[in-house]
Protein backbone atom coordinates (compact mmCIF):
# COMPACT_ATOMS: atom_id res chain seq x y z
CA UNK A 1 0.00 0.00 0.00
CA UNK A 2 1.43 3.46 -0.59
CA UNK A 3 2.32 5.50 2.19
CA UNK A 4 0.54 8.84 0.88
CA UNK A 5 -2.53 8.08 -1.71
CA UNK A 6 -2.87 9.93 -4.38
CA UNK A 7 -6.40 11.84 -4.83
CA UNK A 8 -8.27 11.74 -7.88
CA UNK A 9 -9.25 14.93 -8.34
CA UNK A 10 -11.78 17.78 -10.42
CA UNK A 11 -11.49 18.31 -13.80
CA UNK A 12 -10.25 21.26 -15.40
CA UNK A 13 -13.69 22.86 -16.11
CA UNK A 14 -14.78 22.61 -12.34
CA UNK A 15 -11.22 23.65 -11.13
CA UNK A 16 -11.36 27.13 -13.34
CA UNK A 17 -15.17 27.59 -11.92
CA UNK A 18 -14.27 27.25 -8.63
CA UNK A 19 -10.76 29.24 -8.99
CA UNK A 20 -12.26 32.21 -11.17
CA UNK A 21 -15.19 32.23 -8.73
CA UNK A 22 -12.82 32.81 -5.75
CA UNK A 23 -11.24 35.65 -7.53
CA UNK A 24 -14.64 37.22 -8.30
CA UNK A 25 -15.52 36.96 -4.81
CA UNK A 26 -12.50 38.69 -3.85
CA UNK A 27 -12.88 41.72 -6.56
CA UNK A 28 -16.99 42.08 -4.80
CA UNK A 29 -15.93 42.23 -1.21
CA UNK A 30 -13.08 44.97 -2.08
CA UNK A 31 -15.76 46.90 -4.49
CA UNK A 32 -18.58 46.66 -1.78
CA UNK A 33 -16.06 48.26 0.75
CA UNK A 34 -15.33 50.72 -1.63
CA UNK A 35 -18.78 51.87 -2.39
CA UNK A 36 -19.74 51.53 1.66
CA UNK A 37 -17.11 54.17 2.80
CA UNK A 38 -17.90 56.44 -0.77
CA UNK A 39 -20.01 59.40 -0.13
CA UNK A 40 -23.15 59.73 -2.70
CA UNK A 41 -22.08 60.41 -5.85
CA UNK A 42 -20.86 59.45 -9.23
CA UNK A 43 -17.88 57.19 -8.36
CA UNK A 44 -20.33 55.26 -5.47
CA UNK A 45 -22.83 54.83 -8.68
CA UNK A 46 -19.54 52.98 -11.05
CA UNK A 47 -18.05 50.86 -8.08
CA UNK A 48 -21.60 49.22 -7.17
CA UNK A 49 -22.35 49.05 -10.91
CA UNK A 50 -19.40 47.23 -11.35
CA UNK A 51 -20.22 45.25 -8.18
CA UNK A 52 -24.09 44.58 -9.74
CA UNK A 53 -22.32 43.35 -13.37
CA UNK A 54 -19.31 41.04 -11.52
CA UNK A 55 -22.41 39.98 -9.02
CA UNK A 56 -24.53 38.81 -12.44
CA UNK A 57 -21.47 37.04 -13.65
CA UNK A 58 -20.54 34.95 -10.22
CA UNK A 59 -24.47 34.12 -10.16
CA UNK A 60 -24.00 32.81 -14.33
CA UNK A 61 -20.85 30.67 -13.30
CA UNK A 62 -22.42 29.44 -10.23
CA UNK A 63 -25.08 28.06 -12.47
CA UNK A 64 -22.48 26.79 -15.00
CA UNK A 65 -20.89 25.25 -12.11
CA UNK A 66 -23.74 23.62 -10.38
CA UNK A 67 -24.79 22.01 -14.01
CA UNK A 68 -21.35 20.76 -14.46
CA UNK A 69 -21.41 19.15 -11.03
CA UNK A 70 -24.36 16.59 -12.64
CA UNK A 71 -22.21 15.85 -15.41
CA UNK A 72 -19.04 15.39 -13.58
CA UNK A 73 -19.61 14.25 -10.33
CA UNK A 74 -16.82 15.91 -7.72
CA UNK A 75 -13.86 12.93 -6.75
CA UNK A 76 -14.34 11.02 -3.78
CA UNK A 77 -13.25 12.52 0.05
CA UNK A 78 -9.85 10.63 1.18
CA UNK A 79 -10.62 8.89 3.63
CA UNK A 80 -12.01 10.56 6.98
CA UNK A 81 -13.94 10.21 10.10
CA UNK A 82 -17.88 10.56 9.19
CA UNK A 83 -18.54 13.63 10.99
CA UNK A 84 -15.82 15.14 8.75
CA UNK A 85 -17.54 13.63 5.93
CA UNK A 86 -21.04 15.09 6.62
CA UNK A 87 -19.12 18.51 7.99
CA UNK A 88 -17.52 19.11 4.36
CA UNK A 89 -21.10 18.53 2.59
CA UNK A 90 -22.73 20.67 4.97
CA UNK A 91 -19.95 23.42 3.99
CA UNK A 92 -20.23 22.88 0.41
CA UNK A 93 -23.93 22.65 0.85
CA UNK A 94 -23.86 26.31 2.28
CA UNK A 95 -21.21 27.59 0.14
CA UNK A 96 -23.12 26.66 -3.07
CA UNK A 97 -26.22 28.11 -1.13
CA UNK A 98 -24.91 31.53 -0.90
CA UNK A 99 -23.38 31.76 -4.42
CA UNK A 100 -26.66 31.99 -5.62
CA UNK A 101 -28.07 33.95 -2.56
CA UNK A 102 -25.96 36.65 -2.01
CA UNK A 103 -26.28 37.54 -6.37
CA UNK A 104 -30.32 37.14 -5.82
CA UNK A 105 -30.53 39.44 -2.82
CA UNK A 106 -28.52 42.13 -4.40
CA UNK A 107 -29.96 41.98 -7.61
CA UNK A 108 -33.82 42.10 -5.81
CA UNK A 109 -32.23 45.01 -3.43
CA UNK A 110 -31.03 47.02 -6.52
CA UNK A 111 -34.37 46.25 -8.29
CA UNK A 112 -36.52 47.61 -4.98
CA UNK A 113 -34.24 50.73 -4.68
CA UNK A 114 -35.09 51.28 -8.55
CA UNK A 115 -31.57 50.63 -9.94
CA UNK A 116 -32.02 48.48 -12.68
CA UNK A 117 -29.47 46.20 -13.23
CA UNK A 118 -27.40 46.20 -16.29
CA UNK A 119 -24.79 43.74 -16.85
CA UNK A 120 -21.63 45.69 -17.75
CA UNK A 121 -23.74 48.64 -19.42
CA UNK A 122 -24.45 45.57 -22.41
CA UNK A 123 -27.76 43.75 -21.01
CA UNK A 124 -30.46 45.41 -18.88
CA UNK A 125 -31.60 42.35 -16.83
CA UNK A 126 -35.32 42.46 -15.84
CA UNK A 127 -36.53 43.58 -11.99
CA UNK A 128 -37.14 40.87 -9.53
CA UNK A 129 -39.33 43.18 -7.19
CA UNK A 130 -41.09 46.50 -7.76
CA UNK A 131 -39.35 49.79 -6.17
CA UNK A 132 -39.79 49.88 -2.39
CA UNK A 133 -37.73 51.72 -0.30
CA UNK A 134 -38.61 49.43 2.96
CA UNK A 135 -37.91 46.48 1.02
CA UNK A 136 -34.92 47.54 -0.43
CA UNK A 137 -34.09 48.12 3.27
CA UNK A 138 -34.53 44.72 4.42
CA UNK A 139 -32.90 43.45 1.64
CA UNK A 140 -29.61 45.44 2.47
CA UNK A 141 -30.06 43.58 5.77
CA UNK A 142 -29.98 40.68 4.36
CA UNK A 143 -27.60 40.87 1.64
CA UNK A 144 -25.20 42.20 4.78
CA UNK A 145 -25.62 39.17 6.53
CA UNK A 146 -25.71 36.50 4.06
CA UNK A 147 -21.86 38.31 3.02
CA UNK A 148 -20.33 37.86 6.83
CA UNK A 149 -22.06 33.88 6.99
CA UNK A 150 -20.43 33.72 3.38
CA UNK A 151 -16.62 34.90 5.01
CA UNK A 152 -17.62 32.11 8.03
CA UNK A 153 -17.97 29.27 5.48
CA UNK A 154 -15.10 30.62 2.92
CA UNK A 155 -12.79 30.78 6.16
CA UNK A 156 -14.02 27.38 7.28
CA UNK A 157 -13.49 25.67 3.85
CA UNK A 158 -10.24 27.09 3.42
CA UNK A 159 -9.16 26.15 7.23
CA UNK A 160 -10.49 22.55 6.46
CA UNK A 161 -8.64 22.30 3.16
CA UNK A 162 -5.68 23.75 5.09
CA UNK A 163 -5.71 21.44 8.17
CA UNK A 164 -5.94 18.11 5.59
CA UNK A 165 -3.10 19.38 3.65
CA UNK A 166 -0.43 20.57 6.82
CA UNK A 167 -2.10 18.14 9.44
CA UNK A 168 -3.60 15.09 8.15
CA UNK A 169 -1.30 15.22 5.33
CA UNK A 170 -3.92 13.22 2.95
CA UNK A 171 -3.02 15.48 -0.37
CA UNK A 172 -6.78 16.43 0.13
CA UNK A 173 -6.00 19.90 -1.24
CA UNK A 174 -4.62 18.58 -4.72
CA UNK A 175 -8.35 17.94 -5.65
CA UNK A 176 -8.71 21.34 -6.61
CA UNK A 177 -5.26 22.63 -8.14
CA UNK A 178 -4.04 21.86 -11.45
CA UNK A 179 -0.62 20.43 -10.26
CA UNK A 180 -0.09 17.12 -8.63
CA UNK A 181 2.26 16.55 -5.44
CA UNK A 182 5.56 16.15 -4.90
CA UNK B 1 -76.22 88.19 -59.80
CA UNK B 2 -76.51 85.98 -56.40
CA UNK B 3 -73.78 84.95 -54.61
CA UNK B 4 -72.43 81.13 -55.63
CA UNK B 5 -72.97 78.54 -53.74
CA UNK B 6 -69.15 78.14 -53.37
CA UNK B 7 -69.05 81.95 -51.79
CA UNK B 8 -71.85 80.85 -50.14
CA UNK B 9 -70.76 77.65 -48.21
CA UNK B 10 -67.02 79.36 -47.54
CA UNK B 11 -69.30 82.48 -45.54
CA UNK B 12 -70.98 79.74 -43.60
CA UNK B 13 -67.68 77.57 -42.66
CA UNK B 14 -65.95 81.13 -41.75
CA UNK B 15 -68.94 81.73 -39.49
CA UNK B 16 -68.80 78.28 -38.09
CA UNK B 17 -65.35 78.78 -37.54
CA UNK B 18 -65.17 82.25 -35.97
CA UNK B 19 -67.46 80.72 -33.29
CA UNK B 20 -66.15 77.71 -32.23
CA UNK B 21 -62.62 79.73 -31.76
CA UNK B 22 -64.74 81.95 -29.52
CA UNK B 23 -65.58 79.28 -27.59
CA UNK B 24 -61.89 77.16 -27.88
CA UNK B 25 -62.07 75.08 -25.20
CA UNK B 26 -59.80 75.37 -22.13
CA UNK B 27 -58.57 72.35 -20.56
CA UNK B 28 -56.57 71.30 -17.43
CA UNK B 29 -54.52 68.60 -15.30
CA UNK B 30 -52.41 68.10 -12.93
CA UNK B 31 -51.27 64.68 -10.63
CA UNK B 32 -54.80 63.89 -9.52
CA UNK B 33 -55.65 63.21 -13.51
CA UNK B 34 -52.81 62.14 -14.63
CA UNK B 35 -49.13 60.92 -14.74
CA UNK B 36 -45.70 62.72 -15.82
CA UNK B 37 -43.11 60.63 -15.79
CA UNK B 38 -39.15 60.67 -16.83
CA UNK B 39 -37.23 57.75 -17.73
CA UNK B 40 -33.01 57.87 -17.69
CA UNK B 41 -30.17 55.96 -18.47
CA UNK B 42 -27.40 54.96 -15.43
CA UNK B 43 -25.20 52.90 -15.26
CA UNK B 44 -26.58 51.22 -18.81
CA UNK B 45 -29.69 50.62 -17.46
CA UNK B 46 -33.28 52.17 -18.02
CA UNK B 47 -35.01 53.44 -14.76
CA UNK B 48 -38.26 55.15 -14.43
CA UNK B 49 -39.23 58.62 -12.16
CA UNK B 50 -42.06 60.63 -12.38
CA UNK B 51 -42.97 64.25 -10.93
CA UNK B 52 -45.83 64.38 -7.66
CA UNK B 53 -46.14 67.85 -8.82
CA UNK B 54 -48.05 69.58 -12.12
CA UNK B 55 -50.18 71.63 -14.00
CA UNK B 56 -51.41 71.08 -17.30
CA UNK B 57 -53.46 74.02 -19.64
CA UNK B 58 -54.57 73.06 -22.68
CA UNK B 59 -56.72 75.48 -25.20
CA UNK B 60 -57.59 73.43 -27.67
CA UNK B 61 -59.80 73.21 -30.83
CA UNK B 62 -59.42 71.28 -33.27
CA UNK B 63 -60.66 73.06 -36.51
CA UNK B 64 -57.92 75.56 -35.36
CA UNK B 65 -55.04 73.65 -34.07
CA UNK B 66 -52.60 76.89 -34.95
CA UNK B 67 -54.41 78.47 -32.33
CA UNK B 68 -53.89 75.88 -29.46
CA UNK B 69 -51.89 76.83 -26.66
CA UNK B 70 -50.28 73.92 -24.41
CA UNK B 71 -48.13 75.08 -21.08
CA UNK B 72 -47.19 72.88 -18.32
CA UNK B 73 -45.38 73.55 -15.00
CA UNK B 74 -43.55 71.18 -13.14
CA UNK B 75 -42.35 71.62 -9.65
CA UNK B 76 -39.20 69.71 -9.57
CA UNK B 77 -38.62 69.50 -5.86
CA UNK B 78 -41.66 66.88 -6.41
CA UNK B 79 -39.31 64.55 -9.30
CA UNK B 80 -39.72 61.21 -7.43
CA UNK B 81 -37.34 58.06 -8.52
CA UNK B 82 -38.20 56.21 -5.48
CA UNK B 83 -34.60 55.94 -4.06
CA UNK B 84 -34.02 58.70 -1.25
CA UNK B 85 -30.50 59.15 -2.00
CA UNK B 86 -30.45 59.35 -5.73
CA UNK B 87 -33.22 62.02 -5.49
CA UNK B 88 -31.34 64.17 -3.11
CA UNK B 89 -28.72 64.00 -5.91
CA UNK B 90 -31.12 64.81 -8.40
CA UNK B 91 -32.83 68.19 -6.39
CA UNK B 92 -29.42 69.23 -5.95
CA UNK B 93 -27.28 71.58 -7.25
CA UNK B 94 -25.63 69.72 -9.97
CA UNK B 95 -28.96 68.45 -11.65
CA UNK B 96 -32.41 70.41 -10.92
CA UNK B 97 -30.60 72.63 -8.69
CA UNK B 98 -34.41 73.20 -7.43
CA UNK B 99 -33.40 75.64 -4.36
CA UNK B 100 -32.87 78.18 -7.17
CA UNK B 101 -34.68 76.97 -10.03
CA UNK B 102 -38.24 75.37 -8.62
CA UNK B 103 -40.18 74.86 -11.77
CA UNK B 104 -39.53 73.96 -14.92
CA UNK B 105 -41.60 75.64 -17.64
CA UNK B 106 -42.89 74.09 -21.18
CA UNK B 107 -45.22 76.59 -23.41
CA UNK B 108 -46.02 75.72 -26.99
CA UNK B 109 -48.22 77.75 -29.59
CA UNK B 110 -50.02 76.11 -32.29
CA UNK B 111 -49.87 72.36 -32.65
CA UNK B 112 -49.42 70.46 -36.10
CA UNK B 113 -50.74 67.25 -37.17
CA UNK B 114 -48.58 64.11 -38.03
CA UNK B 115 -50.92 60.91 -38.62
CA UNK B 116 -53.17 60.51 -35.77
CA UNK B 117 -50.89 62.54 -33.54
CA UNK B 118 -50.46 66.35 -32.57
CA UNK B 119 -47.06 68.02 -33.01
CA UNK B 120 -46.62 70.72 -30.58
CA UNK B 121 -43.25 72.65 -30.93
CA UNK B 122 -42.96 74.90 -28.15
CA UNK B 123 -40.03 76.08 -25.44
CA UNK B 124 -39.36 74.18 -21.80
CA UNK B 125 -37.44 76.09 -19.28
CA UNK B 126 -35.67 73.72 -17.37
CA UNK B 127 -32.86 74.67 -14.61
CA UNK B 128 -32.84 78.55 -16.03
CA UNK B 129 -32.13 77.89 -19.33
CA UNK B 130 -35.10 77.79 -22.25
CA UNK B 131 -34.28 75.60 -25.38
CA UNK B 132 -37.02 74.69 -28.03
CA UNK B 133 -38.43 71.14 -27.20
CA UNK B 134 -41.07 68.96 -29.48
CA UNK B 135 -43.70 67.00 -28.16
CA UNK B 136 -45.77 64.79 -29.64
CA UNK B 137 -49.44 63.29 -28.47
CA UNK B 138 -52.72 62.12 -29.38
CA UNK B 139 -55.86 63.40 -27.91
CA UNK B 140 -58.90 61.60 -27.78
CA UNK B 141 -62.03 62.87 -26.47
CA UNK B 142 -65.11 61.23 -24.34
CA UNK B 143 -67.79 62.68 -22.85
CA UNK B 144 -66.30 64.87 -19.91
CA UNK B 145 -62.70 64.24 -20.83
CA UNK B 146 -60.14 64.73 -22.82
CA UNK B 147 -57.22 61.99 -22.93
CA UNK B 148 -53.51 63.34 -23.65
CA UNK B 149 -51.30 60.72 -23.81
CA UNK B 150 -47.60 61.46 -25.49
CA UNK B 151 -43.67 61.93 -25.02
CA UNK B 152 -40.58 63.61 -26.03
CA UNK B 153 -37.13 63.39 -25.50
CA UNK B 154 -35.19 65.99 -23.51
CA UNK B 155 -30.94 66.31 -23.75
CA UNK B 156 -30.24 66.53 -20.20
CA UNK B 157 -27.01 68.30 -21.32
CA UNK B 158 -28.48 71.04 -23.14
CA UNK B 159 -30.64 72.38 -19.89
CA UNK B 160 -27.07 71.99 -17.98
CA UNK B 161 -28.66 68.82 -15.97
CA UNK B 162 -25.79 67.42 -14.50
CA UNK B 163 -22.82 69.39 -13.57
CA UNK B 164 -19.17 69.09 -13.28
CA UNK B 165 -18.97 64.82 -12.84
CA UNK B 166 -22.06 64.20 -14.16
CA UNK B 167 -21.84 66.26 -17.44
CA UNK B 168 -20.69 62.82 -18.73
CA UNK B 169 -22.36 60.46 -20.24
CA UNK B 170 -20.41 57.38 -20.12
CA UNK B 171 -22.42 56.64 -17.00
CA UNK B 172 -25.27 58.65 -16.98
CA UNK B 173 -26.90 59.01 -20.56
CA UNK B 174 -27.71 62.38 -22.63
CA UNK B 175 -31.32 61.80 -23.30
CA UNK B 176 -34.05 61.57 -21.15
CA UNK B 177 -37.74 60.57 -22.13
CA UNK B 178 -40.52 62.15 -20.85
CA UNK B 179 -44.07 60.87 -20.83
CA UNK B 180 -47.20 62.13 -19.68
CA UNK B 181 -50.88 60.59 -19.94
CA UNK B 182 -53.45 62.84 -18.70
CA UNK B 183 -56.88 62.89 -18.25
CA UNK B 184 -57.94 66.52 -19.15
CA UNK B 185 -61.43 68.65 -17.32
CA UNK B 186 -62.48 71.57 -18.97
CA UNK B 187 -60.82 74.32 -17.04
CA UNK B 188 -62.33 75.86 -14.02
CA UNK B 189 -60.11 78.43 -13.02
CA UNK B 190 -58.55 81.82 -15.21
CA UNK B 191 -55.76 81.17 -17.96
CA UNK B 192 -52.08 80.36 -16.36
CA UNK B 193 -49.64 82.79 -16.30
Amino acid sequence: MPVQQTPARYGSVAQTLHWVIVGLLIVQFTLASIADDLPNGLEKLITLARHKSVGITILSLAILRLCWRLVERPPPLPPMSRWQAVAARISHAALYTLLFAMPLTGWMMSSASNYPVSWFGLVQLPDLVAPDPALKRLLHEVHETLSKILIAFAGLHVAGALKHQFLDRDGLMFRMLPWRPR
Amino acid sequence: MAPSLTLRAALALLACLACTAAKAEAWQADQNSGTLDFVATQAGARFQGHFREFAVRLDFDSLLPANARLDVTITMRSADTADADRDEVLHGADFFSVAQFPRAEYHAAGFKRDGKAWVASGMLTLRGVTKPLIVRFELEPSSSELRMKGSSTVQRLEFGVGQGEWASTAWIGNPVDVDFDLRLRPATVAASP
